[in-house]
């Protein structure tokens, strides 16, 4: 008996937009981002194991406001794309796949990453 | 290799042993990671703006150190496998697709390596 070749999802071009698809699209773009953004953090250090000017450098460019701005985004990346990952470990335990259950951990990734990201700013930088 | 061959079932696509190497070691990195988040947040809150000095004192203490090389390591493996099913899903043409990863591999080794390097240097030169 023949086997048919098995359909590709269409991915984006079909499907109606859910929640819970635009986390998992914004789960990629974050993750994708952070990738990018570590180059910022191994930058910081590899400047200041050098020292001298490459540090300076390093520092009021991050310490200027398009700096503020790219680490504020970093930040909020990576808190989102730390809670989604904390969907996901919910899901490997097989809970929360039910049609309500799921909508609310979406919402509830997307509200503490906002949340907390402003926290932690307000707390420790906008002093 | 293109869709029809990614679709085909009998032509075993992928390395099934891989795939769950890769759903397990991402788990595993990536609980790491979140535990060590919060360990980052206060390495970069309390050296924001500091002078080289304080740098050099707060991370030659052993344990910042030694948690800032498993942290480096473990987001190395976890962006580094998280690019490649990005890649996977995306990137078609063989070539673009050899090329892609390798770039992938050598961008993860780099930050990993430069970043122990800076460390390691700031452990024990200051």
């Amino acid at each position: 008996m023949p086997t048919h070749p098995r359909p590709l999802s269409p991915h984006l071009s079909v499907y109606r937009f859910t929640l819970t698809m635009a986390m998992s699209i914004v789960h990629r773009i974050t993750g994708a981002a952070l990738y990018a953004g570590t180059l910022l953090l191994v930058a910081w250090l590899a400047a200041a194991a050098w020292g001298g000017a490459p540090f300076e450098a390093v520092q009021g460019l991050f310490g200027g406001w398009p700096g503020r701005i790219v680490l504020f985004g970093y930040s909020w990346a990576l808190l989102h794309h730390m809670f989604g990952g904390f969907r996901y470990f919910v899901w490997d335990r097989g809970r929360g796949m039910e049609a309500g259950a799921r909508e609310w951990l979406s919402r509830i990734n997307l509200i503490a990453s906002l949340v907390l990201t402003l926290v932690a700013w307000t707390v420790f930088v906008w002093r | 290799m293109d869709k029809r061959i990614i679709a085909d079932p009998r032509a075993h696509y992928g390395s099934g042993r891989f795939d769950t190497w890769t759903f397990i070691v991402q788990r595993l990195t990536g609980a790491c990671n979140a535990a060590f988040t919060g360990f980052l947040a206060w390495l970069v809150v309390r050296l924001a703006g500091a002078e080289r000095a304080e740098m050099v004192s707060v991370v030659a203490h052993p344990l910042v150190g030694l948690l800032l090389c498993l942290l480096l390591v473990s987001v190395s493996i976890h962006m580094w496998i998280g690019v490649r099913e990005i890649i996977e899903d995306y990137v078609h043409e063989p070539r673009v697709n050899r090329l892609s990863l390798g770039l992938n591999t050598f961008y993860a080794a780099a930050i990993a390596i430069v970043g122990i390097a800076s460390v390691v240097k700031l452990v024990f030169w200051g």
